[in-house]
């Protein structure tokens, strides 16, 4: 009965699994297709003729720079994000003080603002301090608007620590630098790790932003580059598909990465807990 | 206690990269391009990726135009369609456009001459490009008797059909809009979806309206309902909108049309799925000269004017217009200079374009000369004869009305909403 | 003692300040004062271009009087129903995933998957999916012997749940990630002192692992709901609204307006309805979770 039930369990788990990886083997055979192959025929039928040109577009493309300034942008917004949210976290959850409740209401009400609204707002800001079509621009607006999910998320897992930990070192003489940095940021790498893909993958696929922003071809991301194959009239959506594998390779080897130090962060802060 | 002056150093340093790295490395960015004595901005929509020729031959332009005005840099930036609408409105609410740019016609360009955005450009006109234009085209882009756009494309829209479908499956080639009707029902017995249509994207199926109500209604009644001189719930326009609802019952349209982009539309025409597809003449190069495209299509396909409906209306004239023109900014730096690029473009532009990238220009060329496919040459010949060009209705009417429109249009071909509904809702947006 | 220099550094009014702050700037210099700023567009009658006119409250009392915003708005509460309730399965696999079956992190890793891939990606996808003449979803209909299958997208009433689908589908993956790294910290040896008491599975996830991660469980509850009503990705590359209004959502009405209407006043009043919306509903839900845990104890 129990073995039965186990096999219902794995075949359910499986084939949900199946319709996610699905995309995927879908995304990699549109990228080598042509464009009538894309419409007309079946999704996951094989293409006529394997169009690795599609690839060589991409690259002729300058897909390198763009690839480039999407790697460093997302990983500085990561670092600000994370860091900065943790630290919110930290003393919204950890510290006492009167108006704390309110500045959490204030993040949560930054959670609700639709990028619409805010897109020309914005632009008006940065043109102001001359932030236009700098890099600079897209990270700390990135930082900003991930904030306050990362916080969320964070502040869940940071209500759970035990005060045993703080009060322990404090009483060692510990300095509230040293406890933050040395002990509750290694204690939560687990849900950290989990807020870095969040943001990861918000920064990367991000393109609303970066088109208002920026004008110069050598600060453009990848999601821009893919707005390179869509043209007034025609799309060379084969081109796109091979953008869009280039761009999920590096973002699928990174989660990989991460989504391992949520299982190694456990067994670390385990011993601790 | 050092250790915690170090981290404070690290954090405030970390912040101030954040806010100032950024103001120095643009201070960096501005100065070190500035070699040109005048930079001239130019922001267009066709990106190398996916209209390589259009690209190229913008690019061409400009290195010619560099080449023979030292001292002068064109500052490109290009963007796709969507994009490029959206950060024209973003740029336009801080004034920042670019010194020249892209614009549509009529009901596109209102906001930007109301705001003052726009420079007029009847002095460029008169004294460079004088009798340049096919007539009608510049004046698409003039409000109050004022000009603010020099045109670039003049399209118009046909029935491309597949010859080749229409004889395996023994139906004639209709010639007037009751033997389309009958095409269709044919084409559905032989289990085939006759038109192709996207109409999630409602400027196609406002195309099919337009036509109706161009060959019932006259090619003026129309455009009187949109100047405001008609109206709308004219019967001749009531009677075009309940005409396309007789199209949608008979089955004319492929399946799910409201759900699908015309993309998918046209893809559905272009793998033989369809027979017929009404579209603009800037897919032409699909038909024509697209190596991509089989050859044996390309050579099946053919067009048609849209027939007479009912013995009535003139099938010379056509719905269309052009398509994009070129603004100055009127608060740019360098608008003389601007000016005069602009001029130098559209001289250009016309012959380089129908060539090299297949666009129908909206100045006069001499087809004669050029090496080009017949269709092209046979359409030419149509707009030559043409009697009338209705301008595509959503870009006659203003933004705002031109959305209900839309909206409406899909409403009437997904039989929501009645002929008078759709009448009325037309008069309630243009009477706000 | 001990207690009393703990209280003492963890409301020291400097170090709380050096904590908050970074966060606290960036949120208030770009996202309140656009916010801000937003709301007083809101005020004006301007297309974004032109001349603003000062027009009062006008255009915020007739988003409350339009019928197409809350048509939108009643889309938007619709799908953030069912974000909220499709979290109960995302939770149940999740502690099936996090009670050590075989094979748990990779199948985990491929739940992410679609999220992963860009909105243009799965856009196109599922366009593919519910193409009425050659979709998967319709060709599978047919082999089983259904005859006129519907247009999916082209049905105003069924566009809205088919939309619904691709994006509770993508959002899978993200919120099992959240849980999975909030069930996996529950420390091992509660659950083991559980099941030497002889509790089932079951009992030990009701009983044990919800009330440990509550807290996270409340925040991807207001995750999804926020989430959900300011929504925009999909419904914009795949339907646009369409067919008339019929999947419009309050994001993407305010975006038509504003962007493609040139109505910059009203689109951006009815940005600021939609940020009251959900902050209202936001505060009901804090406060009907709130109750619910005191029950429980």
């Amino acid at each position: 009965m129990k073995r039965v039930g186990y096999f219902f369990l794995y075949l359910a788990l499986i084939v949900v699994a199946l319709f996610q990886i699905l995309p995927l083997i879908w995304l990699f055979l549109f990228s080598l297709k042509s464009n009538q192959e894309i419409f007309a025929g079946s999704p996951f039928s094989l293409p006529s003729e394997f169009r690795w040109e599609n690839y060589q577009k991409v690259w002729d493309g300058g897909i390198g720079t763009y690839f480039f300034n999407s790697v460093w942008i997302t990983i500085a917004a990561i670092v600000f994000t994370v860091l900065f949210a943790s630290m919110a976290a930290f003393a919204l959850t950890r510290m006492k003080w009167k108006l704390s409740g309110l500045v959490l209401g204030l993040f949560m009400v930054g959670l609700m603002i639709p990028i619409h609204s805010a897109l020309i707002p914005l632009y008006s800001m940065f043109l102001s301090v001359d932030m236009i079509d700098n890099p600079w621009s897209i990270v700390i607006t990135y930082t900003a608007y991930n904030l306050p999910i990362t916080l969320m998320i964070l502040l869940g897992f940071y209500y759970t620590l035990p005060h045993e930990v703080e009060e322990a070192a404090i009483i060692d003489g510990c300095s509230i630098h040293r406890m933050f940095f040395r002990i509750i940021l290694p204690m939560t790498t687990p849900i950290m790790a989990t807020t870095v893909v969040i943001n990861m993958i918000y920064n990367w696929n991000e393109f609303v932003f970066v088109n208002t922003f920026i004008s110069s071809e050598k600060y453009k991301t990848l999601t821009v580059g893919i707005q390179n194959f869509i043209g007034q009239y025609m799309t060379d959506w084969g081109a796109i598909g091979a953008t869009l594998i280039i761009s999920v390779l590096p973002i699928i080897i990174a989660f990989i990465f991460f989504s391992n130090k949520v299982v190694e962060g456990i067994s670390s802060s385990a011993v601790k807990g | 206690m050092k250790r915690k002056k170090t981290l404070a150093l690290l954090l405030s340093a970390a912040i101030s990269s954040l806010l100032l790295v950024g103001c120095s490395d643009s201070d960096e960015a501005s100065s070190g391009s500035s070699n040109a004595d005048t930079e001239i901005k130019f922001m267009h929509l066709w990106p190398e990726g996916s209209s390589k020729k259009h690209y190229d031959v913008v690019n061409d332009i400009i290195a010619d135009y560099e080449a023979e005005n030292e001292g002068v840099k064109i500052d490109l930036e290009v963007l796709s369609n969507e994009q490029y609408k959206d950060k024209l409105r973003v740029l336009s609410t801080s004034k920042e456009l670019p010194d020249v740019g892209l614009t549509w016609a009529a009901g596109f360009l209102e906001p930007y001459v109301g705001g003052n955005m726009f420079a007029p450009l009847d002095d460029v006109i008169e004294s460079e490009l004088s009798d340049a234009f096919v007539p009608g085209t510049a004046e698409a882009y003039a409000l109050d008797d004022v000009t603010y756009g020099l045109p670039l494309e003049l399209n118009i829209v046909s029935i491309y059909y597949n010859e080749k479908m229409f004889k395996d499956n023994g139906i004639e080639v209709p010639e007037t809009y009751e033997e389309l009707l009958e095409a269709s029902k044919a084409f559905r017995e032989e289990g085939i979806q006759p038109i192709a249509l996207g109409n999630r994207d409602s400027w196609t199926g406002s195309m099919w309206y337009m036509y109706l109500a161009d060959r019932i209604g006259g090619a003026d009644t129309l455009n009187k309902a949109i100047d405001r001189s008609g109206s709308f719930e004219d019967p001749a326009l009531i009677e075009a909108a309940a005409e396309v609802q007789n199209l949608v019952d008979s089955g004319a349209f492929v399946d799910g049309f409201n759900g699908l982009a015309d993309e998918e539309a046209k893809s559905m025409f272009m793998s033989e799925q369809a027979p017929m597809y009404m579209i603009a003449t800037w897919d032409l190069p699909n038909f024509t000269t697209n190596e991509d495209v089989p050859q044996e299509f390309r050579d099946s396909v053919k067009y048609m004017n849209f027939p007479t409906v009912d013995g009535q209306g003139d099938m010379n004239s056509f719905v269309g217009g052009p398509g994009v023109g070129l603004f100055v900014a009127e608060d740019s730096d360098v608008k003389e200079e601007a000016k005069d690029f602009s001029a130098y473009f559209v001289k250009e532009w016309g012959e380089k374009a129908v060539e090299e990238a297949g666009v129908i220009p909206a100045t006069k060329v001499d087809a004669a000369s050029m090496d080009l496919p017949q269709m092209y040459i046979d359409i030419l010949e149509e707009l030559n004869q043409a009697s009338n060009i209705t301008m595509f209705a959503d870009v006659q009417l203003s933004p705002e009305v031109a959305t209900v429109h839309l909206d409406a249009i899909q409403a009437l071909f997904g039989n929501e909403m009645t002929p008078e509904e759709f009448a009325k809702a037309h008069e309630d947006a243009l009477s706000k | 003692m001990g207690l009393n220099v703990m209280n003492k550094v963890m409301s020291n009014k400097l170090y709380i300040a050096f904590y908050i702050a970074p966060a606290f700037i960036l949120l208030m210099v770009l996202i309140f004062i656009p916010l801000l700023l937003s709301g007083y567009y809101g005020l004006m009658d301007w297309d974004g271009i032109g001349e603003k006119t000062f027009i009062g409250l006008d255009n915020y009392i007739e988003g409350i009087q339009d019928k197409l915003f809350w048509n939108s708005a009643l889309h938007s509460f619709l799908l953030a129903l069912f974000s909220a309730l499709s979290l109960i399965i995302y939770l149940a696999v999740s502690i099936i995933l996090a009670s050590k079956i075989k094979g748990a992190d990779l199948l985990r890793k491929i739940y992410l998957i679609p999220m992963l891939l860009s909105s243009v990606a799965i856009a196109q996808l599922w366009v593919k999916v519910y193409n009425p003449s050659n979709g998967i979803l319709n060709s599978f209909l047919r082999t089983i012997g259904v005859e006129n299958p519907p247009s999916w997208l082209a049905d105003p009433s069924l566009v809205l749940f088919a939309i619904f689908v691709p994006i509770l589908w993508q959002y899978a993956g993200f919120y099992i990630l959240i849980y999975y790294a909030a069930l996996k910290n529950i420390p091992e040896s509660l659950i083991e002192a559980a099941r030497i008491d002889g509790a089932t599975p079951f009992q030990i996830a009701m009983r044990i692992k919800l009330p440990l991660i509550k807290e996270i469980v409340s925040v991807t509850i207001v995750l999804a709901i926020v989430g959900s009503l300011k929504y925009f990705d999909l419904i914009y590359v795949m339907t646009a609204g369409g067919p008339n209004g019929a999947s419009e959502v309050m994001a993407s009405y305010m975006y038509k307006l504003a962007f493609s209407s040139y109505n910059f006043g009203y689109g951006s009043a009815i940005g600021f309805l939609l940020l009251i919306i959900t902050l209202i509903v936001t505060l009901i839900i804090r406060k009907v979770t709130e109750t619910k845990e005191k029950l429980e104890y």
